[in-house]
């Protein structure tokens, strides 16, 4: 980190310093992460998975990942739900008022492409349509993890942090072949 | 203090109800929906999938002379209809299920098909395979003037046989 400068104490000013900054944070959340549970209109399907990994039967207090109940303790949230156009502003805010590195899991078949309510038109249809009105609203996520499942596996919710954390590589990858004449 | 060492000897029986899920197998059991997978040797592009898919999480598309079969996983519903309604039995319900990734491209899995271009209009209408199977399944028993038509061009084509029959003028 060439960005530091004397005395030890980061210019605030520089921009390498912030990402620097963000790095150190990264290194710290490798210890543990809290999680806030964002519900944007879910069908409570994802959200009682989410409930299930915090149960004795999947138990992730094990790995120190913990749910609190405010976002401006979290590290990261748990959102789940097609991102009705009610909660947008609601959603904005929560995740604005997260302290950085903020960081999304994006779960279930709604939070990562709309699921059924892709297109219809109280939702806005997961969350990467979410993304373009966080950055109108001047809110950086620092990194996001799509978490596919219908509701969401609480296996799969673990892997997805895994995944977030860098401990395992995606196993998912794009895919384009030619049908072959049989 | 004695109902706490009630407690002690219930979970000293019962032993740990934790599963050690990252370390060892998942529960996934037989009746268990995954991720589907194309056969790109069975699928011929009939698109009865896309049909049938409630949240059209596959969809096929047909530009630049190619007919695109688009299955986004980040949008599938796990209901297996696709797997029930092929005709060719091309689609298969896998048990793979952690699917998490960072890049949306990755959840898309795609299979491509030549197309099959209109005679009359140039426009491609179908695919290859498609079009080879219906051959197949009804014996080669379509009237040449038919073959290789798009839907739109067959109308006209056969409004002008009725119209040449009935009048007895040709539509030419």
């Amino acid at each position: 980190m060439s960005a530091v400068s004397d005395g030890g104490r980061p210019d605030p000013a520089s921009s390498e310093t912030t990402l620097s900054i963000l790095e150190e944070a990264f290194n710290r959340l490798k210890r543990s992460i809290w999680v806030f549970h964002l519900n944007t209109g879910s069908c409570n399907g994802c959200d009682i998975e989410v409930l299930d990994i915090l149960t004795p039967y999947f138990d992730v207090e094990r790995f120190g990942i913990k749910l609190v109940g405010s976002p401006r303790h979290a590290d990261l949230i748990l959102l789940t739900g097609p991102v009705t156009i009610k909660t947008i502003s609601k959603v904005v805010r929560a995740i604005k008022a997260m302290p950085r590195p903020r960081l999304v899991l994006a779960l279930g078949s709604c939070g990562v492409g709309g699921g059924i309510w892709f297109n219809t038109y109280t939702t806005l249809g997961g969350y990467p349509k979410l993304e373009k009105i966080l950055k109108d609203a001047g809110v950086e996520v620092d990194k996001v993890v799509y978490v596919p499942g219908c509701p969401v596996r609480p296996e799969a919710i673990i892997y997805g942090v895994a995944v977030l954390l860098g401990l395992l590589q995606p196993k998912s990858r794009h895919r384009r072949v030619p049908a072959v004449e049989g | 203090m004695v109902k706490f060492l009630k407690m002690l000897s219930i979970s000293v029986r019962e032993g740990t109800a934790t599963r050690k899920y990252p370390f060892e197998s998942p529960l996934v059991t037989p009746e268990f929906r995954g991720k589907i997978e194309v056969d790109p040797v069975k699928c011929v592009g009939c698109g009865a999938c896309t049909r049938i898919c409630p949240p059209k999480a596959l969809t096929l598309s047909y530009e630049n002379n190619e007919a695109t079969l688009k299955y986004f996983v980040g949008r599938c519903i796990f209901c297996g209809m696709c797997a029930y309604v092929c005709p060719q039995k091309a689609i298969t319900i896998s048990k793979e299920f952690e699917l998490a990734t960072w890049e949306l491209e990755d959840l898309y899995d795609e299979t491509t098909h030549t197309t099959v271009k209109c005679r009359i209009c140039g426009k491609p209408f179908t695919t290859v395979k498609f079009a080879n199977e219906i051959r197949r399944r009804i014996e080669n028993k379509v009237p040449e003037d038919l073959l290789n038509v798009c839907p739109e061009c067959r109308k006209k084509l056969a409004t002008r046989k009725i119209g040449s029959r009935v009048v007895g003028v040709s539509g030419e």
